[in-house]
């Protein structure tokens, strides 16, 4: 590997295993993700890709191998050898470099929209009220949603939600957007919303991992496409290669399915 | 359709006010059903209840001049007062404890679990009458509370009688036997939030601390609240049990002190009841503004979703 290619790398995963319980759902995960770079997971069901990205942002904890952001180990600091596991404190300010979009939106309900994206702002980084709120509402007019920041979630369609999920992902500035598929949960009609601002993002040359099902959008965004199966990647490369024509008979064989 | 759309057509403030049919909405001229029934049965219940009401009015068992002359008594209303102190102290005790209860049982500490499991198990196996004449005997079983290094020299120590004193026993009864029914209930409210939240919230940085006061404990308000009212109320009716402590300064107290004292026990139950209704209306009007609070963003109408 060359000297300088940690200035380049964003996430780097190097043979990430991860056990729930008995089921070894990771089975040595290599992965590198260069800055900018739009990464897009496809698999079947219970490949285990959610928990690829659950294991960036460390909402699971590998059980082997090493998880690094810009170059920095991810919950543990190693010496002689040995893994030491960060404080609470140091993982939560760890996962501030990384936003995590849901399936299932996850906005908080008690909240209205602009509470939503102001929240980590507010309370995890301690901006004043004022700006994060001059900030929060730049955030939703940049996801199209001028104008609803008094709305509370309840009162929002999904595909609105879940743009107001961006913008709270948005406003921690993150290095790194992770989507785990963010319009699987969304209305036909409602995809389209949501993939535009995720678009806008690509155009903003966020780094991106994103897991979907829309293989259309996949080959239209993605620089590096990784196929999933069994908890292994089977099969990466460029979306042209992969989605175009794949070596491999698993990715074959999901592809004549979703196509 | 709700009237609110209707009313939006109307004044074409939709946001594609060029659609069709935005114009010249009507509504229908809507002629209400009639209910022969709910009004025979209303007419009947009205009947019933000025029968029963006349009924005791005149009878001369119920000593209403008795009820007159006690209701607003200095001894009475002095009871009412302590009572309601009694209740809401207690309750303010119990509540931020049976949280903690709750977060200790979350922990992953198992000897905090422990501690919290423990601890409601004692205080909801035993009866609070037992555990209100066990604090009353503190002071008996242990003439001084002492603060010491273990196994070494002492620090500080007071007489008991000073610190647990009969009102100081009787909260401690009250409030500690709550903390183990309060505790599950909250247990329960917690459990019915969505993982997806805490996770929501890690995924902005936010730690464990801020998670409970920011996420959860907000949001399992709503669902806590109405049973912490019954259990509010249940709390204020115990109240009448702290004389087991002994503690003689409570509404039931003051009202079975009177009976005893004129042999007329009726009006002065009837005084006693008057005021433990008046007490749950109160406290029924603060879960209504608390319910209020803590459900905003839920339950609310759906305006122009798109
Ligand atoms: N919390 C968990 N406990 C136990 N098994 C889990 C858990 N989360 C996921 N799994 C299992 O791990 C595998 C991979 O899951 P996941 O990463 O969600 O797959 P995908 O997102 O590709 O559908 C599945 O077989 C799933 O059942
Ligand atoms: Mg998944």
């Amino acid at each position: 590997m060359m000297s300088n290619s940690t200035h380049t790398l964003s996430v780097e995963m190097d043979s990430v295993h991860k056990h729930y319980g008995q089921y070894h759902a990771l089975r040595g995960v290599d992965l590198k993700v260069a800055k900018g770079e739009i990464c897009v997971a496809i698999g079947p069901s219970g490949s285990g890709k959610s928990t690829l990205l659950r294991c960036v942002n460390q909402l699971e904890s590998i059980s082997g191998g090493r998880v690094k952001i810009n170059g920095e180990l991810q919950g543990y600091r190693e010496r002689d050898g040995s893994f030491y596991p960060l404080s609470p404190g140091q993982v939560s300010r760890q996962r501030r470099r990384t936003g995590m979009v849901f399936q299932r939106f996850n906005l908080f309900p008690h909240m209205t929209a602009l509470q939503n994206v102001i929240e980590g702002p507010v309370h995890v980084n301690g901006e004043r009220k004022a700006e994060a709120r001059q900030r929060g509402l730049a955030l939703l007019d940049r996801v199209g949603l001028a104008g609803l920041g008094d709305r509370y979630p309840a009162q929002l369609s999904g595909g609105q939600q879940q743009r107001v999920a961006i913008a709270r992902a948005l406003a921690m500035e993150p290095e790194v957007m992770l989507f785990d598929e963010p319009t699987s949960a969304l209305d036909p009609e409602l995809v389209g919303e949501v993939l535009e601002v995720i678009k806008s993002l690509v155009s903003a040359g966020m780094t991106m991992m994103l897991v979907t099902h829309e293989i259309g959008f996949a080959r239209e965004v993605a620089d590096h496409v990784i196929f999933m199966d069994e908890g292994v990647i089977v099969e990466e490369g460029r979306p042209s290669e992969l989605l175009g024509n794949a070596r491999e008979q698993r990715t074959q064989a999901f592809l004549s399915k979703v196509l | 359709m709700t009237k609110d759309d209707i009313n939006e057509l109307q004044d074409g403030r939709r946001p594609n006010a060029a659609a069709p049919c935005n114009v010249d909405v009507v509504q229908n001229r809507v002629v209400q059903r009639r209910h022969p029934g709910r009004w025979l049965v209303a007419i009947l219940i009205v009947i019933i209840a000025l029968q029963a009401g006349q009924g005791m009015a005149n009878n001369p068992n119920f000593h209403w001049d008795t009820y007159f002359t006690y209701l607003f008594s200095p001894f009475v209303l002095r009871g009412v007062g302590w009572t309601l102190l009694l209740t809401v102290v207690s309750m303010a005790i119990s509540i931020p404890l049976a949280l903690a209860l709750v977060i200790m049982r979350e922990n992953e500490n198992p000897i905090l679990q422990g501690v919290a499991w423990f601890w409601v198990w004692f205080f909801r196996g035993t009866p609070i009458y037992t555990q209100l004449a066990f604090w009353g005997l503190f002071a008996v079983l242990f003439p001084r509370i002492s603060v010491a290094v273990p196994f070494g020299p002492e620090l500080l120590s007071v007489d008991s009688r000073w610190v647990v004193t009969p009102a100081v026993a009787a909260i401690a009864g009250l409030s500690f036997n709550e903390t183990a029914y309060l505790s599950e209930i909250f247990r329960a409210g917690f459990r019915a939030i969505d993982r997806g939240q805490t996770e929501a919230a890690q995924a902005i940085g936010m730690t464990k601390p801020k998670i409970w006061t920011r996420i959860l404990i907000p949001q399992a308000m709503r669902i806590i609240i109405p049973p912490t009212g019954n259990e509010t109320i249940g709390v204020l009716k115990l109240t009448s049990l702290v004389l087991a402590v002994p503690f003689t300064l409570d509404l039931t107290f003051a009202t079975n002190a009177i009976a005893n004292r004129t042999y007329l026990p009726v009006p002065l139950l009837l005084v006693a009841a008057t005021w433990y209704l008046f007490i749950t209306s109160i406290l029924m009007v603060g879960q209504y503004y608390l319910e209020r609070h803590y459900g905003r963003g839920h339950d609310m109408p759906k305006e122009g979703v798109r």
